[in-house]
C-alpha cells in the first residue's frame, strides 16, 4: 500500500517535472522547444512534410515597416517624403496596390548591419525596385527568399534527402542530408547540406552566385552569402524557421530572421503552377516587338499610361451630382 | 543586309544551339549493360516502394521503330555494334566536311550536321520504346490532328516561301514552293506555337517571344519526358503519401513535380496546367500515375489538352527503374499507345542534378534573336539590307527544325 503511494507519488511528481521543463522551455524560447505533438517520421525524427506557408511580409521588407499606398509611389501634392501618392504603375489596383505594414522579421534591434557601401546600394535598390528586383523577372528566388514568398510550397522528407518545391518559377532545392559532392558551379538556389541536431533541422546553404535579393525593399546579398537555416516543431502544424545570414562582402556581422512557418489545412491543399517566365515576356521583351502592346516605350523604358474610370458612383455620389 | 544585325540574329539562335552541343559531351559513358546484377528492389522505412534516387536512360532508344525493323523487337548485339559505328562516324565526321559557308543563314540557322543531334550513348537492346502499338510506331493520326499538322505546315511554309531556303530547295522547305513574300507573314499562327515539328515548332518569324519555340522560350519541358536529345536526370524523392520528381532536362529546363498519393478527383476541368494534375496509387510494388488537365499551350507529338496520361513507375531492381506510359487522346490518335523507357539509378554521391533550371534566366538569346530582327527591319526600311521576309531565322536547313533527316549524315535511328 505504502510502496504504491510513494509509487504515485513518484509518477505525479515526474509528471509535473515534465510539465515544468516544457513549459519553462516554452516560455523561455518561443518555438524552440519540440513539441510533444509534432509529426514524426518512422525513426522518430520531426516530419517536415507537407505544404506550409509564411504568413507574414517578409517578402515585401524583412525590416519593421509601416502600410504604403503602393509598392512604386510618389510625391503627392504636398512636398513632404512622408505623403506619397501611387505611381503610374500600380495606381489603377487601388487599394489592393498597397503594402501591408509589418513588424519585421529580422531580430535583436531590427537592423540589418550592412557596410556602409552596401547601405548605399540597398538604398539605390530600393529607389529602382521595379528595374531590379529579381523576382520581377521571374529568376528563380534563391535561399531563404523562397520560404517567404506569398506562395504555399511544400516539402517531401525521403530517406536520405528532402525535397522543397516552389510554384513560383517551378522550382526546387534539396537538402541532402547524405554526403554529397558539391555543385559544379555557382548556382541562384543553393546548395544545402541538412543534419539533425535533436528534433531541430540545421542546413548550411553555400554556393550562391549573388543575384538573388531578400525582399521587394532591396535588401541584398553577395555571393559570398552563407546561411545557417534552423527547422524546429513547433506543433504538427507549425515550424519555427530561423536563418543566420552571414555575408562578409556585405553585412558587418552575422544577423538572423525568424518566422512561423504554416501548414495548410485545407483537406485538398496542393500546389498550383505559377509558371511566372511566360507572365515576364512583355516585361522583358516587349520593347523589341515589331508591334508593341505597351504604346509608350522610349528605347528601354516603359512609359505607362494609365487609363481608369472613375468607379460607378454610390447613392450618395448620384444623391450629389443631382 | 547590315552585318551587325545578322550577327546579333545568329548569335540568338547560336546560343541555343550551342548549348546542346556542350550538353552532348556531358552525357554520360555508358556502362557495361551485363555489369552486375543488382540487389532486389528496395522498400522505403515506412513499408512503401523505394524509387528514389537520381535517374537517367543509359542507353539510346528511339521512340519510334525504324522502318528497316519493322516486326523486329530487339536488336542483335552486332546489329547494335554497327549501329554504334555509324553513329560514332556521323559524331567523329570533320566539320568542316559538313558544314555550311561560315558566316551564312545556312552555317547557323538551323543548318547544323547530324552530330550535334546524335547522342554519345550506346544503342539500347529495344528497337522502339514504344511497346504498343505492337509495330513500335506512334499510331496513325486522327483526320482532326492531320488537319491541324496541316494547317501549321502551311503557315511554315508560307513564311519561309521567299527565302533561299525554298529557293534552292532545301529540307526545310519540302512540300512548299518558291515565291514573294507570303501576306500571311502578319497574320497569328493556327494555334500556339509549341515544341517540335508536330507542335508547330519553328516558325520563320520574330515579330515577339511568342513566335519562337517554347524551347526558346525556356519553357520546353513537357510531360511525358523521355530525355530526347539533350538526355535528362529525373530525381525522386518520397514521403508517405507523396512522390515529388525535380526533373533535370531540356538544358536547364528543368521543372518540379509533385505527385499526390490520393483518390482525390482530379482539379476542375477549366484549370489547365502545363504539366497537368496528377494524381498517384500505389498497384503493388507499382506506382501508378493518371495525369490530365493539360493546357491547350503545351504540345506533346501534336496532342494539347486532351492529353492523358498513366504511368506506371516500377523499380525492377535496386539499379533499374521502369518507367511505362499510355498516352491517350481520341481527338489526335486513333488508339492509346505506350512507352516503355528503362532508368538506371545514377550516384547519389555525384551531384548529378547539375543544373538548377536557369535557363530563363540566361535567355541573351531572346533579346539577341529579337533585337537582330528589328535590327534588320529598319535596315530594309532605310533602303540598307534586304527584306526580312526573304531572310530565314528558323527552319532554314532541314536537320535541327525536325523536318527532314536524310542523306549521308542521317542519323541511322531515326531517319
Amino acid at each position: 500500500m505504502q510502496n504504491r503511494f510513494i509509487a504515485s507519488l513518484i509518477v505525479v511528481a515526474i509528471a509535473a517535472a515534465v510539465v515544468t521543463a516544457v513549459v519553462t522551455v516554452r516560455l523561455t524560447r518561443p518555438g524552440q522547444a519540440a513539441a510533444a505533438t509534432a509529426a514524426r517520421t518512422i525513426d522518430g525524427k520531426p516530419d517536415f512534410s507537407g505544404i506550409w506557408q509564411a504568413l507574414n511580409e517578409a517578402h515585401w521588407d524583412l525590416q519593421a515597416h509601416e502600410a504604403r499606398p503602393a509598392a512604386v509611389t510618389q510625391r503627392g501634392v504636398y512636398p513632404y517624403d512622408y505623403v506619397q501618392v501611387p505611381a503610374a504603375p500600380v495606381l489603377a489596383l487601388g487599394a489592393a496596390g498597397g503594402v501591408p505594414g509589418s513588424v519585421g522579421v529580422v531580430e535583436g534591434d531590427g537592423q540589418i548591419p550592412y557596410t556602409p557601401e552596401a547601405a548605399a546600394i540597398k538604398k539605390e535598390n530600393s529607389e529602382h525596385w521595379i528595374d531590379r528586383d529579381p523576382e520581377l523577372k521571374c529568376y528563380l528566388p534563391g535561399i531563404p527568399r523562397a520560404m517567404y514568398m506569398p506562395y504555399p510550397f511544400q516539402i517531401v522528407q525521403g530517406t536520405n534527402k528532402i525535397q522543397m518545391a516552389f510554384p513560383f518559377t517551378s522550382t526546387a532545392r534539396t537538402i541532402h542530408l547524405d554526403q554529397v559532392e558539391g555543385p559544379p558551379d555557382d548556382t541562384y538556389m543553393g546548395h544545402s547540406v541538412g543534419r539533425w541536431e535533436g528534433d531541430t533541422l540545421v542546413v548550411d546553404v553555400t554556393g550562391f552566385n549573388g543575384k538573388n535579393w531578400f525582399d521587394r525593399a532591396g535588401n541584398f546579398h553577395s555571393d559570398a552569402l552563407h546561411l545557417v537555416e534552423r527547422f524546429t516543431p513547433i506543433t504538427r502544424d507549425a515550424i519555427h524557421y530561423e536563418v543566420t545570414i552571414e555575408d562578409p562582402k556585405v553585412f558587418t556581422r552575422p544577423w538572423k530572421i525568424s518566422m512561423p512557418l504554416y501548414r495548410r489545412l485545407e483537406p485538398n491543399a496542393q500546389l498550383l503552377e505559377y509558371r511566372c517566365m511566360e507572365f515576364v515576356e512583355e516585361f522583358l521583351w516587349g520593347n523589341l516587338r515589331k508591334q508593341q502592346l505597351v504604346k509608350r516605350w522610349e528605347g528601354e523604358t516603359m512609359i505607362v499610361d494609365i487609363t481608369r474610370k472613375v468607379p460607378p458612383a454610390d447613392k450618395l455620389h448620384d444623391w450629389y451630382r443631382r | 543586309m547590315s552585318k551587325r544585325s545578322l550577327g546579333l540574329r545568329l548569335i540568338g539562335v547560336a546560343a541555343v544551339i550551342m548549348a546542346v552541343v556542350v550538353l552532348l559531351k556531358l552525357s554520360p559513358v555508358p556502362r557495361a549493360e551485363d555489369a552486375v546484377r543488382a540487389g532486389p528492389a528496395p522498400k522505403t522505412p515506412w513499408g512503401e516502394p523505394d524509387l528514389q534516387g537520381i535517374w537517367t536512360n543509359n542507353y539510346e532508344i528511339p521512340l519510334q521503330r525504324p522502318a528497316r525493323y519493322a516486326n523486329k523487337e530487339f536488336f542483335t548485339d552486332q546489329e547494335r555494334a554497327e549501329l554504334d559505328q555509324q553513329r560514332t562516324a556521323i559524331i567523329d565526321r570533320q566539320a568542316d566536311k559538313t558544314r555550311r559557308t561560315r558566316g551564312t543563314e545556312q552555317d547557323v540557322s538551323g543548318a547544323y550536321n547530324q552530330a550535334i543531334f546524335v547522342t554519345h550513348k550506346h544503342v539500347g537492346r529495344r528497337t522502339s520504346l514504344i511497346v504498343d502499338p505492337p509495330d513500335g510506331r506512334i499510331p496513325p493520326l486522327t483526320p482532326e490532328a492531320q488537319k491541324r499538322r496541316d494547317a501549321i505546315r502551311q503557315f511554315q511554309l508560307a513564311l519561309l516561301q521567299a527565302t533561299d531556303t525554298c529557293k534552292n530547295k532545301l529540307p526545310g522547305c519540302a512540300g512548299g514552293k518558291y515565291g514573294p513574300p507570303s501576306p500571311r507573314r502578319t497574320e497569328a499562327p493556327p494555334y500556339y506555337l509549341a515544341t517540335g515539328a508536330m507542335g508547330g515548332g519553328s516558325i520563320n518569324r520574330a515579330d515577339g517571344p511568342e513566335d519562337r519555340t517554347l524551347g526558346e522560350r525556356c519553357m520546353g519541358a513537357i510531360l511525358p519526358d523521355f530525355g530526347g536529345l539533350a538526355g535528362f536526370f529525373p530525381q525522386i524523392v518520397q514521403s508517405p503519401g507523396t512522390v515529388s520528381i525535380f526533373y533535370d532536362t531540356g538544358q536547364g529546363q528543368g521543372w518540379q513535380r509533385v505527385i499526390p498519393l490520393t483518390a482525390r478527383p482530379h482539379l476542375p476541368s477549366h484549370v489547365r496546367q502545363w504539366w497537368g494534375d496528377s494524381r498517384g496509387h500505389w498497384e503493388g510494388n507499382t506506382l501508378v500515375v493518371d495525369v490530365t488537365n493539360f493546357t491547350p499551350k503545351t504540345d506533346f507529338q501534336g496532342s494539347r489538352e486532351n492529353l492523358h496520361l498513366v504511368e506506371r513507375w516500377t523499380r525492377l531492381d535496386a539499379n533499374t527503374l521502369e518507367y511505362a506510359v499510355t498516352i491517350e487522346d481520341a481527338t489526335t490518335w486513333t488508339r492509346p499507345w505506350t512507352v516503355k523507357l528503362e532508368l538506371n539509378k545514377q550516384s547519389d554521391q555525384a551531384n548529378r542534378v547539375y543544373k538548377e533550371p536557369r535557363c530563363h534566366e540566361g535567355n541573351f538569346g531572346m533579346t539577341a534573336l529579337l533585337a537582330g530582327t528589328r535590327a534588320e527591319e529598319r535596315a530594309f526600311a532605310a533602303g540598307r539590307g534586304p527584306d526580312p521576309a526573304t531572310l530565314c531565322s528558323a527552319g532554314c536547313g532541314g536537320f535541327a527544325a525536325g523536318f527532314a533527316d536524310s542523306g549521308e549524315e542521317s542519323n541511322p535511328l531515326t531517319n
